[in-house]
């Protein structure tokens, strides 16, 4: 070990070399995981919060993209299950929608979605939106729209407009609905379509008191995309509860465009890593390589005094095992401050209406770096396993000097 | 001689190939060593010393004939086998790059009994006391870098005697030194010669070291020509 740190502080300049090897992929690796964390902690978020909840109960039958939810009968079954739950921490019963808004000659399709007002706040940042008139309240009979549909049908508070939905299970419904508020959406789509009435509002809509299309609901200490063993925990249990024509469903299945963004995160990483990692490995490799090349009579002379190969190649691997864990430790140290430094400074800011999406939604307009210790240990652990199999080769070729050729060799 | 050799050697050759041509630099050698012999191999540049040497050492292979290291045939010994008799058996001196830059005299001294597994302590303690016999001790805890030639070359010397091994093999070790150390270096290997019985075979061309030894071999173009034992009670021998 003394022998092996004299090695290398022989060569300064090439040990902190290959030190920086070793160093660069780890404290890249970390700050990426990092950086990983923050994004997936972001799509976690904003799907959770916009409409989605956790989990949701629905009616099992799928009628395609586009199409209206199916209608279910039981969401009182359904939220008594959900009350003997401990681990749900909220719900709430929602009636879906796809209609037709007509004032005049004007109309527009919107998504009516009706809402318990009292409950919807875990999943709707719309109440707090409102730029004109008030959000609902349990008993009122009106609709709350965004300003583009406001400007689309010509209406303000206080102005009615008339829904017309067409579901296949109800048939027909038609609704002359006031205005008591108009919200400013953080996208036009949202604000053009996206229409909140009362559950009791809706259900009048489509011309049946008990309907409903999703009973959603969020887990108890569920804080972020790494608690999805709690949601799925939630989901399996309930499963077992619901009537057979129900079927509880989480974010992911509800979201699959999100859980296509974070599955292709972990190969992406992957790939970084193996990129990083061989980089390393091969300055490693050749940095060592050299180191062998300008001790050859040296290490012919320790062959001749009977030394085995054997002990070779521990001396040259110690020395990489050295530099690798020291590299390993200071690359992930370099990355764990580097996260906190960035924390300590609110996070990484997002970019212009990507952080104003998030404002409006009321999430913290930052990706917030995330340290999974796991993570910092793996990065470590693997890139110094890499440089330390990467020295395989220059202590192998040392091993098999020839001892009198190598004590003749000239530089 | 009436005792058993330490090492004997039959019809011993061993040419160097290269794509160009073969380098013929021992062309049958065939020596007695006896235990407590103080040998010196003489002769010119090329004469083949230091590969007899290297092939009494096992650190090179004939490319004919025999090595018998106490009746045991070298030849039929693998790379890791030869090694280990390295260690256990043979002292090395070389004429340069004799000693680990990175370790201290005592490191370096201590260094065949830390590869033979010998544990610190013990190993510290015989390294020590070799050093103390060499009257180098002082110079223990110096790198290599801070000590004259002539002491790297006598901590070399405790480094090859301090596992006790049958035989020291010295290739040239006073080379690269001016005369009052060459002839302190080979009083101090015919010290431990006499006062601890070990067995010394060390190449040489220089002839004024050459009234100190016990016997001398002198080797030409590859060949033995002449075998003299000098001490007192010995005759000459001629090839």
């Amino acid at each position: 070990m003394k022998a092996a740190l004299r090695h290398l502080n022989r060569n300064r300049r090439r040990t902190l070399l290959t030190l920086l090897a070793v160093l660069i992929p780890v404290y890249f690796l970390v700050f990426m995981f990092g950086f990983s964390n923050a994004v997936i902690a972001d799509l976690f978020e904003t799907a959770t919060r916009m409409d989605i909840g956790h989990l949701q109960v629905r009616h099992v039958e799928k009628r395609g993209m586009g199409s209206a939810l199916p209608l279910m009968q039981d969401a009182d079954e359904v939220v008594r299950i959900l009350d003997s739950m401990p681990a749900v921490a909220w719900h709430t019963v929602r009636l879906d929608l796809p209609a037709l808004a007509s004032s005049g000659e004007r109309s527009q399709s919107i998504y009516v979605q009706g809402v318990v007002p009292e409950e919807i706040g875990p999943i709707s940042n719309i109440a707090n939106l409102v730029v004109d008139g008030s959000y609902l309240h349990q008993g009122s009979n009106g609709a709350v729209i965004g300003q583009e549909l406001a400007e689309i049908l010509d209406v303000g508070v206080g102005d009615e407009f008339v829904a017309l939905s067409a579901h296949p299970d109800t048939g027909v419904g038609v609704l002359k609905v006031p205005v008591v508020g108009i919200y400013r959406a953080p996208m036009a789509e949202m604000g053009r379509t996206v229409v909140h009435v009362t559950l009791a509002t809706a259900r009048q809509l489509a011309r049946n008191p008990e309907a409903s299309t999703a009973v959603i609901a969020r887990v108890r200490g569920v804080t972020g995309a790494r608690d999805l063993s709690e949601i799925d925990a939630v989901v399996t249990d309930l499963q077992g509860r619901l009537p057979a024509d129900l079927e509880a469903l989480d974010w992911r299945e509800l979201a699959p465009q999100l859980t296509g963004y974070l599955g292709i995160m972990t190969p992406a990483l992957t790939l970084i890593a193996a990129v990083f990692f061989g980089l390393g490995a091969l300055v490693v490799l050749n940095t060592l390589y050299l180191s062998v090349m300008e001790r050859t009579r040296e290490l012919g002379l320790v062959l001749s005094l009977g030394a085995s190969r054997w002990r070779v190649i521990r001396m040259i691997l110690g020395e990489a095992a050295i530099i690798a864990v020291a590299g390993a430790f200071y690359g992930a140290l370099i990355g764990v401050v580097l996260i906190w430094v960035v924390e300590a400074f609110g996070g990484i800011p997002m970019p212009g209406s990507a952080g104003e999406f998030m404002r409006i939604l009321g999430i913290r307009p930052a990706l917030h770096m995330a340290i999974r210790w796991p993570q910092v240990i793996l990065s470590a652990v693997a890139m110094a396993i890499v440089a330390v199999m990467a020295a395989w080769f220059p202590a192998h070729r040392a091993s098999r000097l020839e001892p009198v050729e190598a004590m003749r060799y000239v530089e | 001689m009436s005792s058993n050799p330490l090492i004997r050697t039959e019809a011993l050759r061993k040419t160097y190939v290269t794509e160009a041509l073969e380098t013929p630099a021992l062309r049958g050698v065939d020596v007695e060593l006896h235990e407590r012999e103080f040998t010196a191999v003489a002769g010119p540049s090329g004469s083949g010393k230091s590969t007899l040497l290297h092939l009494l050492g096992g650190l090179d292979r004939p490319t004919e004939g025999e090595i018998y290291l106490e009746g045991t045939p070298m030849s039929g010994l693998s790379k890791d086998q030869l090694s280990r008799l390295r260690l256990t058996r043979i002292g090395f001196v070389f004429q340069a790059y004799n000693l680990i830059p990175v370790l201290t005299v005592l490191e370096n001294t201590a260094f065949v009994l830390e590869l033979q597994g010998v544990l610190k302590a013990e190993r510290i303690q015989r390294a020590r006391k070799i050093l103390a016999e060499l009257g180098i001790e002082e110079y223990a805890h110096q790198f290599p870098n801070r000590i004259s030639g002539g002491q790297q070359q006598r901590v070399a010397v405790a480094r090859a005697v301090v596992a006790d091994p049958s035989i020291v093999l010295a290739d040239e070790p006073t080379a690269n030194l001016d005369t009052a150390m060459s002839l302190d270096l080979i009083d101090l290997m015919r010290r431990l010669n006499e006062q601890k019985g070990a067995t010394f075979l060390f190449a040489t061309h220089d002839g004024r070291l050459l009234d100190r030894v016990s016997r001398l071999i002198t080797l030409v173009d590859g060949r033995i020509v002449h075998d003299e034992i000098q001490a007192a009670d010995a005759g000459t021998r001629s090839v």
